[in-house]
């Protein structure tokens, strides 16, 4: 038998097999829990149809550690350790929320310079955390290199954090009324000194801009490159009022035009003395999630240098007592954090720890939406899609 | 109907007039006389408490009527007079679930929280899912939680919790079992050698191992 080379016969005998009826099986697909996208342990039942999800839904719960029940046992400096876990991406930015909410109660004033410091940190752990994001999303679509960029800057940022606090995920730096007085690094690591490290300001500035140039790289790498821009463009649209509905916060909301950010609506911080802008996204796609952080990080670093010229000098800590009680009431506070909305409901019964604590994590209600948005999701979108979401697993199942 | 606990109604008159004053609470009040509810008194939170009958429409007319459009998040709280964890309150309490919904403006984020009390005897509520789809996870987990019913959920089965689990996390009666059988280890470590545990384990409550040294 020869084999024909003549077009016409090749045409029509791809047409014959592309026109037979295949009749398609339903198939349940199981994704993760152990899996790559997944940043953790999350599992998705996928009921396929093809190449096509129809019902998509995500079992969660495998990395739950009862936060809200540990906290009620625990006082509340106690409570810093554990809420630093949460999001271990950004595990800084997870106190802040916790302690303004505590100060917020027995009404302390925390020194302008411990709430620079704050500030500084907290952006310094978006700047990480979107690192990741940077390092680890084109990597899920099949490009290594941007990893390498994103995170050599990523651990830089890290070394900086932890000069100041002794720990890169988990510093438990603050204190309720201020900050920790800072533990040197190196040699002087065992003697604890009363301010920031000497040099960091000064070397958090640098840093800043090596930030700014690894994000004009970033952009060059993957901004140009059609297979990430196939994948990702007009992929996983989700509309703002859908993000809304869900309360999906945070660069997610941002990438579907919203321009809701705590920074500018809360005084937790005093982000009302820096000038910077929110981006937002048009479409509400991958891509714009991924643009808006890359965005963000701009927008970080520039808060970071502006700080940094306007630290004041002062304390560290306000007054507090030895034995921190909290007065009666509830207070409500949230904080714009690198995944969105990270927020603590903090009931105090005037003793010392909460009688009860809501943790409203960003990540929880950032993938609560996965079964609105997954429905008829090709299989190697579902990836993309969820990736683009950028969340972490212990901020789902706290 | 009381909002707050009752040993908070007591103190700090003169917080509460601070209180009034403050934006959040001045749009609470709007809140609250749009949708019939009571602005709470002892909280520094814009909470607005509603009758539990009312609750569905409350969150609709404030989420239409002062365009509180994003969901952040929906918990209870168990006030209870008998807590096998932390410390009890102090005084009379009375026994329910506090159901909070906290919704939010996209514009100004301005932020409330809408609340309702329900008793332990039968803990139903109508469900939120209507309102708002987010509400669906955060229903499940105050379900397996609490054990509160949230009348209309379309799927109401554990969230977090394995299939067959038994008892409700974060009831203040449940005891949490790792503190149950050691003791908080403290701030030096003294604790008993493993055979005396036997003595150790009868007189800990768990109300006197806050480690304050």
């Amino acid at each position: 038998m020869t084999i024909t080379t003549d077009p016409d016969v090749i045409r029509h005998l791809s047409e014959v097999s592309v026109s037979v009826q295949i009749e398609t099986a339903d198939m349940t697909l199981n994704i993760g829990p152990q899996h790559p996208s997944t940043h953790g342990v999350l599992r998705l039942v996928a009921k396929v149809d093809g190449e096509r999800a129809y019902d998509v839904q995500p079992v969660i719960g495998y990395m739950h550690r009862g936060y809200e029940k540990l906290a009620e046992v625990r006082t509340y400096p106690q409570v810093t350790a554990l809420v630093n876990r949460i999001d271990w991406v950004s595990g800084f930015a997870n106190e802040v929320p916790f302690m303004v909410a505590a100060e917020r109660l027995m009404e302390i004033e925390v020194p302008e310079r411990a709430q620079y410091i704050r500030l500084i940190l907290s952006e310094m752990a978006r700047i990480s955390s979107h690192f990741v994001f940077m390092a680890s999303y084109p990597l899920e679509l099949g490009a290594a290199t941007p990893l390498f960029f994103a995170l050599r800057e990523r651990e830089r940022v890290l070394d900086l954090m932890e000069s100041v606090t002794g720990g890169r995920f988990h510093p438990n730096f603050n204190r309720i009324g201020g900050v920790k007085p800072a533990a040197g690094s190196g040699s002087t690591q065992r003697k604890v000194v009363q301010d920031l490290p000497k040099g960091f300001l000064a070397e958090t500035r640098v840093a800043m801009d090596e930030v700014l140039g690894a994000a004009d790289q970033l952009e060059d790498l993957v901004a140009g490159n059609e297979i990430i821009l196939a994948r990702t463009k007009d992929i996983g649209v989700l509309p703002p009022e859908v993000a809304a509905a869900y309360g999906v916060s945070g660069p997610n909301l941002r990438a579907s035009g919203v321009r809701y950010d705590i920074r500018k609506t809360d005084d937790y911080l005093p982000y009302d003395e820096f000038d910077f802008t929110v981006p937002v996204g048009e479409n509400g796609d991958c891509w714009d999630r991924w643009y808006v952080r890359l965005a963000e990080i701009r927008e970080s670093a520039k808060i970071i240098q502006q700080a940094i010229d306007g630290i004041p000098s002062g304390p560290l800590q306000a007054k507090v007592p030895k034995v921190i009680k909290v007065p009666s009431g509830e207070a409500y506070v949230a904080a714009e954090n690198p995944k969105g909305e990270m927020g603590y409901y903090l009931v105090s019964d005037g003793g010392q720890g909460p009688y009860r604590l809501k943790i409203r994590s960003a990540s929880f209600s950032n993938i609560s939406f996965l079964p609105w948005i997954l429905e008829g999701a090709l299989v190697p979108d579902i990836i993309a899609i969820m990736g683009s979401l950028d969340f972490v697993l212990g901020d789902v199942d706290r | 109907m009381t909002a707050s606990p009752p040993d908070t109604e007591q103190n700090d008159p003169e917080q509460d007039e601070a209180i009034e004053l403050s934006p959040a609470e001045a749009f609470a009040a709007a809140v609250a006389a749009a949708i019939g509810g009571e602005v709470s008194p002892a909280t520094r939170t814009a909470k607005v408490t509603v009758a539990p009958e009312s609750w569905v429409d409350a969150v609709e007319k404030a989420r239409d009527e002062f365009g509180l459009v994003y969901f952040s998040f929906l918990s209870a709280i168990d006030w209870a007079s008998d807590v096998a964890v932390g410390d009890p309150l102090d005084g009379d309490v009375d026994e329910r679930y506090e159901v909070l919904c906290t919704i939010t403006e996209l514009m100004e984020g301005k932020r409330v929280t809408i609340a309702t009390n329900i008793s332990k005897d039968e803990p139903r509520l109508d469900s939120l899912v209507s309102v708002f789809p987010g509400a669906d996870w955060h229903e499940r987990e105050a379900h397996e939680m609490f054990s509160i019913h949230f009348e209309g959920h379309p799927n109401l089965e554990n969230l977090y919790l394995p299939e067959g689990f038994i008892g409700y996390p974060l009831q203040k009666s449940y005891p949490l079992l790792s503190r149950e059988v050691k003791p908080w280890p403290g701030t030096v470590d003294v604790e008993a050698m493993p055979e005396k545990d036997e003595a150790a384990e009868t007189d800990t409550g768990p109300s006197t191992e806050n480690p304050e040294a």
